[in-house]
């Protein structure tokens, strides 16, 4: 079955209820294999966000990720990447609160950069990123839980 | 017969009326009760919240288990919080899930905050035995913040002069002009170095800096505006001083850097006298004392600049093109992804992305638009009603007209515009405040105002 990253970004950590609400969400939709408390630091997200290295959000991005504890869950079921996007939203919550008013994004979202939650956008992006936030899981077991 | 009984009626009635007036002049006048209207006292404040009570941020729970019954994780009438009523506000502050209340009392204390206190935005709250102390996260009703004295400063010395609350951080600068910072300083938004990993929470740091170290002896600080995670002082003098998150240009020093060194914004608003500083996230908009405008920071959805090919960051701060032309501006409002002016004449423009209070069929205008007078109260019986302050959240827009009533539209998240609805409004609407609105804290999710009594 597939696999993917959910990452919640520190403002919705730090949000107490939000925080509860989208970990029922992601209780109810999805199998989580691994969960875990992560800071993330410069470098990290970085590497993590190396695809977007020259646009202009880059350095708003990385500085953002770095303000407080992030929360980071391996999820798994059936479509799951596609599942866990459209449960999230669009990424530019200022446009999501109106078109998709009911996603995670549009209801506990501050700003496009402060949009609650990050998702993979493909199964290798997945393992990539899970390899990235997870080291100590090895490649060979996540390619064994997605198959 | 018949003439007889006629007589006797007659009588009869005559008997009457005699008998009646004669109790009424017998009546004892001083056990007469008269009406006397109940008058509040005009100086007294009250606070008025409404929107996400999740968060504690509306204080208006005395008791976790009884709200847990009664659940409402929202509440989208505005409602009067019992502590304006034991106590006299005269400030109120809204972050993101928080509130600030800025009292005046016998007991010393200034400051009382309510609400989400993950990064000790309210300061050090703790419960229980001094050595097992819990760390209170949510704080459900107003709790005093212990703002840390040096011997000589007196309660007077400690009242608040202006305060403003961020995304996760609390800046308050009080009357003998010391300036607190508490909470979330991963970008250097409480004006101090930042310090990696540092641990927000449950902890009892409380920053303190003196106006003279920012501005110098001869000028003084008169407000204080938190973007989400960046923090502008503006002096009496006109002069901008800015720390915090600039990965958008918001700190207006000329750079994208984030850090917590307190700097001058320059550029074009250098020399001038800055009257005024609008900010809800991290677009800025700036008033000089001619009514020019000036902005800076995020400009994503064109709201600095309308041009093709324009620049959706602006790190210095430049005076805008697209006001021009509105007349002299008395107020500004700036949101997520959208921007307010109200000019002297007390008309309220408009403009950027959102629900910007023409209809639900515009969603974005590049110029300035007017929204009619009428909307904000003035009609046939009272034309002389203008607007005279606005405001907006990162959401949300309000405004306050003359006759002191409050004027509310936009995304109505979680019911913070208080209609008593939890859909979009889509053109401005009076929002039921029993008192007349002084001030607004527009909050992310939540809406606080500060009013006085009618009568």
């Amino acid at each position: 079955m597939e696999i993917t990253l959910a990452l919640l970004k520190p403002h919705a950590v730090r949000n107490v209820y939000a925080f509860q609400q989208i970990q029922q969400i992601l209780q109810k939709n999805f199998k989580i294999l691994h969960t875990k408390e992560v800071h993330i630091t410069k470098e990290i997200s970085e590497h993590f966000y190396a695809e977007h290295k020259g646009k202009f959000f880059y350095n708003r991005l990385v500085t953002f990720m770095g303000s407080g504890p992030c929360y980071a869950f391996v999820l798994q079921s059936k479509n799951c990447i596609a599942k866990w996007r459209e449960l999230m939203g669009p990424t530019k919550v200022y446009k999501a609160v109106y078109s998709h008013p009911d996603c995670i994004r549009a209801l506990y979202g501050l700003s496009d950069t402060r949009n609650a939650c990050h998702g993979s956008d493909s199964e290798e992006s997945a393992v990539r990123e899970i390899s990235i936030i997870f080291p100590e899981l090895n490649k060979n077991q996540l390619t064994a839980a997605e198959s | 017969m018949l003439i007889n009984t006629r007589k006797v009626c007659l009588l009869l009635s005559r008997q009457y009326t005699t008998k009646a007036k004669r109790s009424l002049l017998m009546q004892d006048k001083s056990k007469i009760l008269t009406y006397t209207p109940k008058v509040s006292d005009p100086k007294k404040r009250r606070v008025y919240a409404w929107g996400f009570q999740e968060t504690g941020a509306l204080g208006l729970q005395t008791n976790i288990k009884k709200s847990k019954e009664r659940y409402t994780e929202m509440v989208h009438h505005p409602t009067r919080m019992q502590f304006s009523v034991n106590t006299d506000i005269s400030d109120i502050a809204a972050g993101y899930g928080f509130s600030a209340f800025a009292v005046e009392r016998s007991d010393g204390q200034t400051l009382f905050g309510s609400g989400l206190n993950t990064d000790s935005q309210l300061g050090f709250q703790v419960k229980g035995t001094f050595k097992d102390p819990k760390k209170l996260d949510v704080l459900i009703y107003p709790t005093p913040i212990n703002l840390p004295r040096l011997e000589h400063e007196t309660d007077a010395d400690m009242k608040i002069r202006c305060m403003s609350a961020g995304r996760a951080h609390l800046v308050v600068v009080t009357q003998n002009g010391t300036i607190f910072s508490m909470g979330n300083n991963s970008y250097g938004q409480c004006g101090r170095a930042i310090i990696e990993n540092e641990d927000y929470r449950g902890s009892a740091l409380i920053h303190r800096i003196y106006e003279k170290e920012i501005c110098g002896g001869n000028d003084d600080i008169v407000s204080v505006v938190c973007g989400q995670d960046h923090t502008m002082f503006l002096t009496r003098l006109g002069s901008v001083y800015t720390c915090g998150w600039g990965a958008d240009g918001q700190t207006g020093k000329g750079n994208y850097e984030t850090n917590g060194v307190i700097a001058q914004a320059k550029g074009d608003i250098n020399g001038e006298h800055i009257v005024k500083l609008a900010c809800a996230s991290d677009c800025v908009l700036a008033i000089n004392e001619k009514g020019d405008v000036f902005g800076w920071g995020n400009s994503e959805y064109g709201q600095l600049d309308d041009s093709e090919n324009a620049e959706t960051q602006v790190s210095t701060p430049r005076a805008l093109a697209l006001t021009k032309g509105i007349g002299k501006i008395q107020d500004i409002a700036a949101g997520g992804s959208f921007c307010m002016a109200l000019n002297e004449e007390g008309l309220v423009y408009t403009w950027g992305y959102g629900i910007l209070g023409f209809g639900p069929y515009v969603e974005q205008t590049s110029k300035p638009q007017q929204l009619l007078p009428p909307l904000f109260g003035r009609n046939d019986f009272s034309d002389q009603t203008t607007v005279v302050s606005i405001g907006c959240g990162v959401f949300h827009m309000g405004a306050i007209n003359s006759d002191g009533d409050l004027f509310m539209w936009g995304k109505n998240r979680f019911g913070h515009l208080g209609l008593g609805h939890k859909k979009d409004q889509f053109f401005p609407f009076k929002t039921a405040v029993n008192g007349k609105v002084i001030k607004v804290a527009f909050g992310v999710d939540h809406t606080l105002a500060l009013c006085r009594p009618f009568m």
